[in-house]
């Protein structure tokens, strides 16, 4: 099969390249990082890929995705995994910063499903998966902006799902939890709801293998975004999590 | 494959606070800092309390694998686990394999760890082809014959961070072991070490070779296995993922001379009840057991564990194991899972390697009390006496004296040491020395 990930040098894309390619699959990978990309390029060869080609560029514009799509071949599977974490007390005081962190995480990645999907659409079908979040759910204290790019994304591919299904293109939404990534390294006493990259890679791969549409990933975050979703706004709006 | 902290060792039972950087960020800190892999290592050689740790896990990388050659190119954060699975693939495997395959590669060369092949492939540190290492001041690729490629392997990251490797493998027929049990130990405890080393004697066309032995037993009785690689099941290559895991600690009242008793004897019946003397099987199974159980450290509680290893010479072999064995039964030492294991005549380029010419015995030790340090320091001394030494990598106890007796070229590593790098072990062994 032909893999298209977008944002490949994050944790999980990185974990699910790696479980892809000892299946012997081709990977077209795009990321910001040159010198990453043809590293994770080399391990993916290494672990069995056949064809690894990379493309460096800023992924988070929609007129690079745009190219970028119309010159793919055949395409069976994407992963769309760049995101930023957005820091919200900045949010709250630089707008320009709280606009390019909401066009990363919410335009660019919109685009890049819509794209793709598209393109599948017009190459005989495939699976888009998008990497939205758990904080798409409700707008939260700690994290009003990022939220609300990740809402809006999920938002769009519960749309997007719809328009698609019919033309024979699976949409996945994928929403984490907190992920065990380097980055957060230094919280070194993790609790019970700290999951890998692999296993959250793991549950992507097994969503596009049984066409889920929403996966949350683990599954126990569903019951607790039910919980948090349902506490009334006139008491929620006093929580600062 | 997370470790339970990223301030303790493997071992456990000792706290310690440390900032956390990455490897592949740059620069490197400017003042204590140490390489650190898996944390896999036992003891205070992969701790730096109140400096800095540098991670590798995003250094985990395969870069090249030439499979007519054989030999591979990695980041030294690369796992055992991931090139074991990849060069299976392709008829390779590793040449020499520890415990465990949660290892990060430049962990195998800083340890210089051993495997069951010891007496014929000798240590990790001969397959390194190359490496390149980095320093405060200098980045360089060093080959076997450079002198701090002598010091990094089994230099215990201390002379810098090791960024990439060449790795030699070996060629295997398959995913396959068959492996042959044999029960010894009948008369006494000297008797049973003689039938140790006659059963390894007589197993020359077997490159793998260990026993278990029961420590808490007045003879000394134990388990000889021997291993040889064969085609086995397609279905192998794959190892089976680690599902088992251990949600708690071990309450430290389990942890007593009556229980280790109590489980030694439980397996030795389990194995002498399997009359097959002769099986195959998966080679994930032979040689990482614990694998299949993750965070098993925490089997021995809260307080954790030492590992105690220690290696006498050939010629003192068979005396000195049963008396430091007696010893440590008669002070009521409770150990669980003793392992004895000749180590033959191959030299390691590793200025300060482990292993040498003789006999090597490994004994877990349950949160060790007073009365059990003082037990092993009598130990190390009769290590000592005979000319053997302790398994740093495991250490978290031993102390200065006997360090230096143990391993007296420890100069000249301090002499190649980065003056940024340090860990726990380092100034605890060399405190009272000219070290930092």
């Amino acid at each position: 099969m032909n893999i298209v990930i977008v944002g490949a040098t994050s944790a999980v894309a990185q974990s699910a390249i790696r479980i892809w390619a000892a299946g012997q699959h081709s990977f077209v990978l795009y990321g910001r990082n040159a010198s990453e990309l043809e590293k994770i390029a080399a391990d993916a060869r290494v672990r069995g890929a056949i064809e690894v080609t990379v493309h460096a560029g800023d992924i988070a514009s929609v007129t690079y995705a745009q190219t970028a799509v119309a010159n793919l071949s055949t395409t069976h599977i994407a992963l769309i995994a760049h995101g930023s974490l957005t820091l919200s007390d900045r949010a709250d005081t630089d707008t320009d910063y709280m606009a390019s962190e909401i066009n990363v995480n919410f335009t660019s990645a919109a685009a890049w499903a819509q794209l793709l999907a598209n393109h599948m659409a017009t190459h005989g079908g495939g699976s888009v998966a998008v990497i939205s979040s758990v904080a798409g759910d409700r707008g939260r204290y700690s994290n009003h902006a990022y939220g609300a790019a990740k809402a809006g994304l999920s938002a769009y591919c519960s749309g997007l799902r719809a328009r698609m299904w019919r033309r024979g293109v699976h949409v996945l939404t994928v929403k984490p939890g907190f992920i065990d990534t380097p980055m957060m390294a230094h919280v070194t006493k993790k609790g019970v709801l700290w999951a890998t990259p692999e296993a959250i890679a793991q549950g992507i791969i097994r969503g596009i293998e049984r066409k889920r549409n929403v996966v949350y990933l683990p599954k126990f975050w569903a019951l607790i975004l039910l919980a948090v979703k349902h506490v009334p706004e006139s008491i929620f709006k006093r929580l600062k999590f | 494959m997370n470790p339970l902290s990223l301030d303790q060792p493997w071992g456990r039972g000792s706290a310690a606070v440390h900032k956390h950087h990455f490897a592949g960020d740059t620069p490197l800190p400017d003042s204590s800092w140490l390489p650190r892999g898996l944390g896999r290592s036992y003891g205070d050689v992969c701790v730096n309390d109140g400096g800095t740790l540098l991670h590798t896990f995003r250094q985990d990388r395969l870069i090249a694998f030439d499979t007519t050659t054989g030999v591979i190119e990695c980041e030294a954060g690369a796992s055992l686990a991931d090139i074991a699975e990849v060069a299976l693939r392709n008829g390779w495997f590793l040449p020499v394999t520890p415990g465990t395959r949660f290892v990060t590669v430049g962990g195998a060369i800083a340890n210089d760890v051993h495997g069951k092949n010891h007496q014929h492939a000798g240590t990790f540190g001969r397959y390194v082809r190359s490496l390149t290492l980095r320093r405060s001041d200098s980045v360089s690729e060093l080959k076997p014959g450079d002198a701090l490629f002598s010091a990094t392997v089994a230099g215990m990251g201390l002379t810098g961070l090791i960024e990439r490797v060449r790795l030699q493998l070996i060629r295997v027929p398959g995913a396959g072991i068959v492996q042959q049990t044999k029960l010894f130990g009948r008369a006494d405890a000297l008797a049973s070490v003689d039938e140790f080393l006659a059963l390894e004697a007589a197993s020359g066309d077997w490159p793998y070779t260990v026993g278990w032995i029961d420590t808490m037993h007045h003879r000394l009785r134990g388990v000889f296995f021997r291993g040889n690689h064969c085609r086995g099941d397609l279905a192998w290559h794959k190892p089976v993922p680690t599902t088992l895991a251990l949600p708690i600690d071990m309450p430290g009242w389990l942890l007593r001379p009556w229980s280790a008793k109590a489980f030694n004897g439980a397996y030795f019946r389990a194995q002498s009840m399997n009359t097959a003397m002769q099986s195959e099987l998966p080679l994930w199974q032979f040689f990482y057991p614990l694998d299949a159980v993750s965070a098993w450290n925490r089997a021995y509680g809260k307080r954790g564990f030492v590992q105690y290893q220690f290696v006498v010479p050939k010629a003192a072999a068979r005396e000195s194991v049963t008396q430091i064995l007696t010893h440590l039964r008669t002070s009521n030492v409770a150990s669980y899972l003793g392992v004895i294991k000749s180590f033959g005549d191959i030299r390691s380029p590793g200025l300060m390697s482990f292993p040498m010419p003789g006999v090597t015995v490994t004994v877990d030790i349950a949160a060790p009390a007073e009365r059990e340090l003082r037990a092993l320091d009598r130990a190390d001394a009769m290590v000592a006496d005979v000319g053997g030494r302790v398994y740093p990598a495991k250490d978290s106890r031993m102390s200065s004296v006997m360090f230096k007796r143990f391993f007296p070229q420890w100069r000249e590593l301090e002499a190649l040491r980065d003056c940024n790098v340090s860990s726990s072990f380092w100034r605890r062994v060399t405190s009272d020395g000219s070290g930092k």
